[in-house]
């Protein structure tokens, strides 16, 4: 048989059968992934918006919102938002009352910080049994021009405590918010009015 | 014709001034060309290398940097107490250890006498916060000997300053309290200007302050020392006093503390002539944080500057250019480690690239 | 030639004397980016080994189909399409580790081991030495692995798996969760092995 017959015959065959092979896989394990993937947002909904019993979702533009209901009246709404952390993209699930002007909660979605220091604006092992006070602190804060404190408790309505040695990781998670929290406000109104 | 050109080579009249080596040999025979290689003046004997000029070696100027760093060391005893005492020599003592065990493994003659782990022990603990704790110090100190000198073959073959390599461990590995300050015992509150609030300054240096809070910092307590700081870095006048001693006595290269220090306050004072209100004075930038401690007796380290007049000033102009660099405009205040430590790794290069012409070499 | 090697010293060579870190410094990427704790270093020694020995099965048996002209491409193809299948097996029943692990499961693909055991061995040896050289190469590369990211994780967070084995007021050295950390760290290692080695000959 010629050579390069035989080259196409044989590379063509391998990557039948990969692709085969791959496409039953990815049937077997994407339902799986998908599920793993809808069940983690709406985790990080229920804690963004504690004051519900139900959510709708509405998608406008770039944002995904997850408006709370609780009976029958809104309670909270609920969006990704996302921007430059100190290496890579933070994402935060944001939840605002309905007007938008205060928290009901913040999480981490997924964040590359430097491990130990800026991962702790997600996780911090060194307060036990308090280890997400980071964005916890965000519930009931006014949303809009959020700014930070060192090295000591946050008082004011709008004020943020940094976490320490982590000042940019903490500064990057209160700029994502004061730009992405009025960009939303105003795609939110545009749909609801 | 050729006859000058010996004489004007800097090279062979530097080395030929003193050559350690008397030649005992027997008187040669008059040679008629002898006019040739023995110009009017000054003799021009030649012996092979390594040339020396000095009776100095290696343990007396590393126990005369030691010495000259005693003012600085009563400093940081005056301002921080007795801790500084204790910090400091469990870091001389864990140092010390590390080159003796280590040694011992090597199966290398014993290099405790040299003073140079003595040194960096010492010059470790200078560098660390009042607050470090104590065990904190002997990791520094065993980093530095183990990783930063021994492994690279032990003094005069390590790339980077050994104490300077220790404190960026240090600082990677502990950052929260690498940076956690108190005030000198005698601090003055009046020193500051702008907004101030106790709680802002009890936490911070002069160069952090300004960094983070815009608060400026007198130049009078600066100069005597008694503002936040690492132990034995806040007292420009106390580490004045050492390194003039060390430059009198020429065990540090004059060259390095006078490029370092002028290219930051030349870089500096642009900025600040630009924006007096956002950028610091390059008084401000001299005595503040540990660039003296840095220029006088870390940037001098003989094993890791450049050996050619060119070359050391290349290296301490870098490091300037570097410092200013990082506290202006870096996510740190205070930059003189990294900047000395870039300027060691780039020393080689340095090195190679100002090697002067082989005598007769044609120019390229 | 071939014949003279046993059996046994196929599979273990890979461990120590061949070692794909410490001896040949091949795959040091995910070797250096991933080891921060032990549960992401056991999966990814896990994973490459996984592809290794599929991969090095299938081509051994495959490799007086392929023409030498195409046998990277296939090679490849073969690689990737293991790689895919570990990916998306990780990312659907353990998705915090393929979270964990990032782009570095995909980049397995690339990983000069993998390629580099097809290429020098699978491609010439039957299918039974392919596997134990394939079993010894991935058992290497996951014990060096398993040794660095438990010092790391030890020294850097200071647990193991997740639990807490140092003292209380031990503060972790944050640096050996950093990049310098996995640097300083493998290059003691490979220096204690050269070390032993050193003293053997002698």
């Amino acid at each position: 048989m010629n050579t390069s017959v035989k080259m196409i015959l044989v590379l063509t065959l391998i990557s039948a059968l990969s692709g085969g092979l791959l496409s039953y896989w990815d049937a077997y394990t994407s339902e799986k992934i998908e599920a793993y993937r809808q069940q983690e947002i709406q985790q990080a909904v229920k804690e963004v918006l504690p004051d519900t019993d139900e959510e709708k979702i509405q998608e406008a533009g770039d944002f995904t919102f997850y408006v709370g209901y609780k009976n029958g009246d809104i309670t909270g709404v609920a969006f990704v938002a996302e921007g430059g952390g100190f290496q890579d993209i933070i994402s935060l699930m944001v939840g605002v009352t309905p007007d938008f002007s205060k928290f009901t909660g913040l999480a981490v979605l997924s964040q590359k910080e430097t491990p130990g220091l800026g991962t702790k604006i997600a996780y911090d092992p060194s307060r036990k049994g308090n280890e997400t006070w980071f964005v916890d602190q965000f519930q009931g804060k006014k949303s809009g021009n959020l700014t930070y404190v060192k090295n000591q408790k946050a008082y004011g309505d709008s004020e943020i405590e940094a976490i320490t040695g982590a000042t940019i990781s903490s500064n990057a998670v209160i700029t994502i918010l004061n730009k992405c929290i009025p960009t939303a406000k105003s795609v939110f109104e545009s749909i609801n009015q | 014709m050729e006859k000058n050109e010996i004489t004007a080579s800097d090279q062979a009249a530097e080395a030929s001034e003193t050559p350690k080596k008397k030649a005992p040999a027997p008187k040669p025979k008059k040679d008629p060309r002898d006019h040739l290689y023995k110009p009017k003046g000054r003799p021009l004997t030649m012996s092979s290398s390594p040339y020396s000029q000095t009776k100095d070696n290696v343990p007396k100027i590393m126990w005369c940097v030691s010495l000259a760093l005693t003012p600085a060391v009563i400093g940081a005893v005056i301002f921080f107490g007795l801790k500084a005492v204790y910090m400091i020599s469990i870091s001389i003592l864990a140092a010390m250890a590390t080159e003796w065990i280590i040694t011992r493994i090597r199966r290398k003659p014993n290099t405790l006498d040299d003073g140079s782990a003595f040194l960096t022990g010492l010059l470790l603990a200078l560098t660390l916060p009042p607050t470090f704790p104590v065990s904190g110090c002997v990791l520094g100190s065993v980093f530095a000997i183990a990783l930063g000198k021994q492994i690279f073959g032990g003094l005069g073959c390590n790339i980077f300053n050994p104490a300077l390599l220790g404190r960026a461990f240090l600082q990677a590995s502990f950052p929260v309290k690498m940076t956690t300050w108190v005030l000198p015992r005698y601090a003055d509150m009046n020193a500051y200007t702008g907004s101030v609030s106790p709680d802002a300054i009890t936490g911070a240096t002069p160069l952090g302050l300004l960094k983070y809070e815009k608060i400026f910092t007198d130049l009078k307590p600066l100069f005597i020392g008694n503002v936040g700081g690492s132990l034995g870095e806040t007292s420009a006048l106390a580490i004045l006093a050492g390194g003039i001693f060390l430059l009198i006595l020429r065990h540090a290269d004059w060259r390095i503390p006078v490029g370092f220090l002028g290219s930051v306050a030349i870089f500096g004072g642009i900025f600040w002539m630009v924006d007096p209100a956002t950028y610091p004075s390059p008084l401000f930038h001299l005595l503040s944080g540990g660039l003296l401690l840095g220029a006088f007796f870390m940037a001098t380290d003989m094993v890791t500057s450049p050996i050619t007049i060119k070359g050391t000033w290349i290296y301490s102009i870098g490091a300037g250019l570097i410092l200013v660099i990082i506290r202006l405009f870096g996510g740190l205040p205070e930059g003189v480690m990294y900047s000395i430590l870039l300027m060691n790794g780039l020393t080689p290069l340095i090195n190679r690239l100002t090697r002067p012409k082989f005598f007769g070499e044609a120019r390229a | 030639m071939a014949k003279k090697v046993s059996l046994l010293e196929d599979f273990t060579k890979g461990i120590w004397k061949e070692n794909p870190i410490l001896i040949a410094l091949l795959g040091l990427c995910p070797t250096l980016a991933v080891t921060i704790s032990v549960e992401n270093g056991l999966a990814m020694g896990l994973a490459a080994s996984f592809v290794l020995i599929c991969s090095s099965t299938l081509i051994s048996l495959l490799r007086n189909l392929i023409p030498k002209q195409v046998r990277i491409a296939s090679f490849i193809v073969i690689i990737a399409t293991f790689v895919t299948i570990a990916d998306r097996y990780l990312a659907a029943f353990y998705p915090e580790i393929s979270k964990n692990l990032g782009p570095f499961i995909p980049l397995i693909i690339v990983n000069c081991i993998i390629l580099g055991r097809q290429e020098a061995f699978a491609s010439k040896n039957g299918v039974g030495r392919s596997i134990l050289d394939a079993l010894g190469m991935g058992l290497g590369f996951t014990l060096v692995l398993l040794i660095l990211s438990t010092i790391r994780e030890l020294l850097g967070s200071g647990t193991i798996l997740g639990y807490q084995v140092m003292w209380d007021s031990f503060s972790p050295w944050m640096v050996m969760v950093l990049p310098p950390g996995a640097f300083l760290t493998l290059g003691l290692m490979i220096g204690a092995s050269n070390w032993i080695n050193d003293r053997r000959t002698r």
